[in-house]
C-alpha cells in the first residue's frame, strides 16, 4: 500500500427537499486500500458515491481524486479520470448481451468509440474475454443479459466497472443477491484485484460477514454524517455504531 | 404609429389569442393528463367548423340558426371525441411515444379525407345575424363585433375551466392527476375514467372553438393545418396542461402575429417558432408548467 | 462480412433484380423505384436518430429540404456539375444539423420531438418567405439532370448507385463501435456515461451524419422531380420517413427501406384510382400501430422465430439454444 493520497473528501453536503442526505462527510483514501462504508439504510450511503462521481450536484464541498478538484465534475469526465462505479440496482444494459455489455466499456476505454467504419465484433475481443473470465461469465456470455441471475447481474456490473480500467473503483453492495458461493468469489476477486494491481475499492455492503471479513478500514455513515472509523474492531467495539446498528439487526 | 392602429391591432390580437386559447386548452389539458399530444386537434376543430355549418344550414331560415348551431356542433364533437378515445386513444396509453404521435397523426390524414368526402371542396360560409354582423365602435376605432363575442367565450371557457379544475371535485382529481397519476390511481381512483373524462372535455371545447370560427370568414379545407402548428406553440410557450399557461401563450401568439403583420408580415410565423424554439431550449416545459415533465 | 452473407443473402437478390428493373418495367415504374430508392434513403437517415438513438424526430425533413435547396440552387443559378452539387447538399445539411440539434439533443422523448418539428416548421417559414432567394412558395423550377442523367433509367442507375452506397456506409457506421455506443446510449444513457462517454456529444456527432444523409437524398430529389418547393421541410414531409420506419420495422437496419418500398409502391398504386390517399395511408398506419408494432420486419422474424424453433424441434437439437435455466 502507497502512501499517497488518492481520493480526498472536504466537507461534503447535499439536501434533497428538507432532507440532509450527506451532512458535512469528509473523507480520505490511500492508494490501494480495501475500505468499505456501512450504515442502515437511507444513510446516505449510495449519496455519497453519487456526488463524488457527478451523478449529482453537491451543495457544498469539494471531491479531490489524485489532488485534482473534480467536484461536480460530469460522470464521463470522472470516469475517464480512473473512476468507476458498480450501481446498487444493477444498471446493465439488458437487451445486450453479456458480451456486450462489457465490450460496450472495453470500447470506451480504449477510446475506440468514435470509430465509424470497423466492424465492432472485431475489436476488444480479448480484453471483454478476460473481463467475463475473472468475473466467472464466460458461460453467460451469449446469454441476453436480462435474463442473467440476479447474482450474474452484479457480477456483470462489476465487469462494466472493470472495463473502465479504474484506479479507484466504487461497489455499491456488490453481493446483493449471490448466493454464499457467489459472495464468496466475488469478493476474493474484489481482494486479488487490490492485491495484485492495486486497483483502490471502496464498496458498501449489508453482509457483515463480507465486511468484517475483507475490509482493512470501516467508515460508519448515520444519517448522512460520519458517525464512526477505524478498522473493522474499533468500529465494532464503538458504542455510537453499536446503537445504530441495534435497531437494524435482531 | 397611430395609436388607434395600434389598439386595433391589438384586439385583433386578442380575438386571435382567444380563439387559439380555445384551441390549445383541450390540446394543452389533453396533454397535461394523458401525456398524449393529440395531432388531430385541429382536424376535430375543422369537423367541429363544418358541423356548425351543416346545423346553420338546416336551420337558416329562423334567425337562431348560429347561436343554437355553436352548442349543438360542440355537443356533437364531445360524442365523437368520446368514441374516439374508446376505440383508438385507449388502445395507445402503454404505448411508447412513436405509436401514439402516429396514431393522432393518422387521425390528422383520415379525418382530412372524411371532412372533403363528406362537405366537399367548396369554401362555406354562414351568414351572422345582425347583432354581431358588423362593426362596434370603441372611441371612434371599428371593431368586428364578432371579435368581442369570441373574447367573451373564450373568456367563459377560461373562467368556466378554471372553475372546474379549482373548485369541483372532479377538477381536483384532474390536476393531481396531470401532478401524478401513480398518486391518483393509488387513492383508488379510476384513471381510465379520467382519461375518457378529460379527452371529451378536450374535444369538446375543441369542437366549440372551430364552432365560434366557423362564422369568421369561411370554412375551407387545410384551416386546420395552418392553425395546429400555432396551437402547438402555444401549449409549448405556456406550458402543458396549464390554464393560465395557455391562456397567457394564447394571447402572446396572438398579439406577437397581429404586431409582426405590421413591420413584417412574413414574418410572423418565423418569430412565433423562434419564441417556440427558445422556450424549449431555455424552459422546456413552458411558462407554467409543471417541470418534472420533461 | 458474415454476417451480411448468411442473413442477408437475400439481398443480393434484390440487388440483381434492381439492376434489371428498368429492363423490365415500363417507365413509370421506374420513376417509382427511384422514389423509393431516395426516400428509402431519406428514411434509413432518419432510422440512425430513430431506432438507433432512441429518439423521435418530428422534423428531420429539414435536413432533407436543405439538401434539396442546395443542390437545386447550385444547379439552377451556378450550374455546377451534380455530383459537386450533391457533396455540397450534404454539407449544407450537417452544418444545419451542427447548428439546430446541439439544441435538440438537450432534451429527450416529446420534447426533443417538439423541438426538432419546431425547428422543420422554422426552416420551411424561411425557406418559404425568403422569395428572393428560394423563390418561395413557387418553388424553384428547371432543375434539369446533366447530360446523359436527362433519362429515366440512367438517373435511376445513378441513383442506385449513390443510395447503395450510401447505405453500405451508413451499414458500417452501424456496426461500428460507434453505432452500438448510439445504441448502448438508447438502451441505457445513464450507464453510458458512467464508461466514460460524452452522451450528449455523441448524439450531436450522430444527429448530424444522420442529417448529412437526409441531405444527399434531399440533393438527388430536385434533378428528379425537376423542381423543389418549401414543402420539403415540413412536418408532413418529416412524418413520411416516420411511416416508412414503423411499416418496416425500426430495429432492422433495413426496415425503413422496406417501408419505403411499400409506402412509395402504395401510394402509386393507390393515387391511380382515388384521390383519397391520405384517408388510405392514414388508415394502414393505424393498423400497423395498432396491430403489427414490429412492423413488417417484427412480423417477419416472429415468424422466423416460430419457424426456426420449430425447425430445431423436430431435429430434436436442443443445444443450439442459448443456456438458460
Amino acid at each position: 500500500m502507497s502512501g499517497e493520497v488518492i481520493l480526498n473528501v472536504e466537507n461534503l453536503n447535499k439536501a434533497f427537499g428538507g432532507l440532509q442526505a450527506t451532512d458535512n462527510v469528509s473523507y480520505e483514501m490511500m492508494t490501494g486500500e480495501l475500505s468499505a462504508i456501512i450504515g442502515p439504510n437511507g444513510a446516505g450511503k449510495s449519496t455519497f458515491f453519487n456526488l463524488i462521481t457527478g451523478y449529482h450536484a453537491v451543495d457544498s464541498g469539494k471531491v479531490f481524486f489524485k489532488d485534482r478538484d473534480i467536484t461536480n465534475w460530469p460522470p464521463h469526465k470522472i470516469t475517464r479520470l480512473g473512476i468507476a462505479r458498480a450501481f446498487q440496482v444493477s444498471n446493465i444494459y439488458p437487451r445486450l448481451t453479456t458480451y456486450e455489455n462489457v465490450r460496450q466499456a472495453t470500447l470506451a476505454q480504449q477510446r475506440r468509440t468514435l470509430n465509424f467504419f470497423t466492424p465492432a465484433n472485431r475489436l476488444a475481443k480479448k480484453e471483454t474475454m478476460q473481463l467475463l473470465e475473472i468475473t466467472g461469465l464466460s458461460q453467460q456470455a451469449n446469454m441476453i443479459s436480462g435474463n442473467l441471475s440476479q447474482g450474474d447481474k452484479k457480477r456483470l456490473e462489476l465487469a462494466i466497472a472493470l472495463g473502465s480500467k479504474p484506479e479507484l473503483v466504487f461497489l455499491d453492495e456488490p453481493t446483493a443477491g449471490m448466493s454464499g458461493e457467489e459472495t464468496h468469489e466475488t469478493m476474493e476477486l474484489v481482494k486479488r484485484l487490490n492485491r495484485e494491481i492495486g486497483l483502490t475499492i471502496l464498496f458498501t455492503e449489508h453482509d457483515m460477514s463480507v465486511v468484517f471479513g475483507y475490509a482493512r478500514r470501516l467508515t460508519v455513515l448515520h444519517q448522512g454524517a460520519v458517525i464512526a472509523e477505524g478498522t473493522p474492531e474499533e468500529v465494532r467495539d464503538n458504542e455510537e455504531a453499536q446503537r445504530v446498528y441495534l435497531g437494524e439487526e435482531a | 404609429m397611430d395609436v388607434s392602429l395600434l389598439v386595433a391591432q391589438s384586439m385583433s390580437g386578442l380575438s386571435r389569442g382567444m380563439m387559439l386559447f380555445l384551441i390549445a386548452s383541450g390540446l394543452s389539458l389533453i396533454f397535461g393528463v394523458m401525456n398524449i399530444l393529440n395531432f388531430a386537434h385541429a382536424s376535430l376543430w375543422l369537423v367541429g367548423a363544418y358541423f356548425c355549418y351543416s346545423f346553420w344550414h338546416l336551420m337558416q331560415n329562423h334567425g337562431f340558426g348560429m347561436w343554437v348551431s355553436i352548442p349543438l356542433a360542440a355537443l356533437v364533437l364531445a360524442a365523437i371525441g368520446w368514441v374516439i378515445e374508446v376505440v383508438l386513444i385507449r388502445r395507445v396509453y402503454e404505448r411508447e411515444l412513436p405509436e401514439q404521435l402516429l396514431l393522432t397523426y393518422a387521425m390528422v390524414l383520415i379525418l382530412g379525407d372524411l371532412i372533403k368526402l363528406t362537405w366537399g371542396v367548396e369554401d362555406k360560409i354562414i351568414v351572422r345575424p345582425p347583432l354581431v354582423d358588423g362593426p362596434v365602435f370603441f372611441y371612434g376605432i371599428p371593431f368586428d363585433s364578432y371579435f368581442i363575442f369570441v373574447i367573451s367565450i373564450g373568456f367563459f371557457v377560461a373562467i368556466g375551466l378554471w372553475w372546474f379544475l379549482k373548485k369541483t371535485k372532479y377538477g381536483h382529481i384532474v390536476r393531481a392527476a396531470v401532478f401524478s397519476r401513480e398518486m391518483v390511481s393509488a387513492l383508488g381512483i379510476p384513471i381510465p375514467r379520467i382519461y375518457t373524462g378529460v379527452f371529451v372535455l378536450g374535444i369538446f371545447i375543441a369542437g366549440l372553438a372551430g364552432a365560434v370560427q366557423a362564422p369568421v370568414g369561411s370554412i375551407t379545407l387545410g384551416m386546420d393545418m395552418a392553425i395546429v402548428v400555432q396551437a402547438f406553440c402555444v401549449v409549448v410557450i405556456g406550458g402543458f396542461g396549464s390554464l393560465l399557461g395557455t391562456l397567457v401563450g394564447s394571447i402572446i401568439v396572438g398579439e406577437v402575429y397581429a404586431f409582426s403583420i405590421l413591420f413584417w408580415p412574413q414574418g410572423a410565423l418565423v418569430l412565433i417558432f423562434i419564441v417556440t424554439a427558445v422556450i424549449l431550449i431555455v424552459r422546456p416545459w413552458g411558462l407554467f408548467g409543471t417541470p418534472m415533465r420533461v | 462480412m458474415e454476417i451480411l452473407t448468411k442473413r442477408y443473402w437475400w439481398l443480393g437478390l434484390v440487388f440483381i433484380g434492381a439492376l434489371v428493373l428498368p429492363l423490365v418495367v415500363g417507365e413509370f415504374w421506374v420513376h417509382v423505384a427511384i422514389e423509393i430508392l431516395i426516400l428509402g434513403l431519406f428514411a434509413v437517415s432518419f432510422n440512425m436518430i430513430f431506432g438507433n438513438m432512441g429518439q423521435l424526430s418530428f422534423g428531420h425533413a429539414a435536413y432533407y429540404g436543405v439538401g434539396a435547396y442546395a443542390t437545386g440552387l447550385l444547379m439552377v443559378r451556378a450550374s455546377v456539375p451534380l455530383p459537386i452539387c450533391l457533396a455540397a447538399s450534404m454539407v449544407a445539411a450537417g452544418i444545419c444539423a451542427l447548428i439546430l440539434g446541439y439544441f435538440c439533443v438537450r432534451l429527450t422523448g416529446i420534447y426533443f420531438a417538439i423541438l426538432t418539428l419546431a425547428f422543420g416548421q422554422l426552416l420551411y417559414y424561411i425557406i418559404f418567405q425568403w422569395y428572393s432567394f428560394t423563390r418561395g412558395d413557387d418553388g424553384l423550377q428547371g432543375i434539369i439532370p446533366p447530360g446523359a442523367l436527362f433519362s429515366a433509367t440512367y438517373y435511376y442507375y445513378f441513383t442506385l448507385f449513390i443510395v447503395t452506397g450510401a447505405l453500405i456506409a451508413m451499414w458500417y457506421v452501424n456496426e461500428s463501435p460507434f453505432g452500438y455506443t448510439m445504441r448502448a446510449i438508447r438502451e441505457n444513457a445513464d450507464r453510458t456515461r458512467f464508461i466514460g462517454i460524452n452522451v450528449r456529444r455523441y448524439m450531436l456527432i450522430n444527429f448530424v451524419v444522420a442529417g448529412m444523409f437526409a441531405g444527399l437524398a434531399g440533393g438527388l430529389w430536385g434533378p428528379f422531380n425537376r423542381s423543389i418547393a418549401p414543402d420539403l421541410c415540413n412536418w408532413h414531409q418529416s412524418g413520411i420517413p416516420v411511416f416508412m420506419t414503423v411499416i418496416g420495422g425500426p430495429l432492422g437496419f433495413f426496415g425503413p427501406m422496406i417501408g419505403s418500398i411499400i409506402y412509395t409502391f402504395l401510394m402509386a398504386f393507390v393515387t391511380g384510382f382515388t384521390e383519397y390517399w391520405p384517408l388510405t395511408i392514414g388508415l394502414v398506419i393505424m393498423f400497423v400501430v395498432l396491430f403489427l408494432p414490429g412492423g413488417v420486419l417484427g412480423l417477419v422474424e416472429q415468424k422466423m422465430k416460430v419457424f426456426r424453433s420449430r425447425d430445431l424441434e423436430t431435429r430434436g437439437d436442443r443445444s443450439a439454444e442459448t443456456g438458460s435455466s
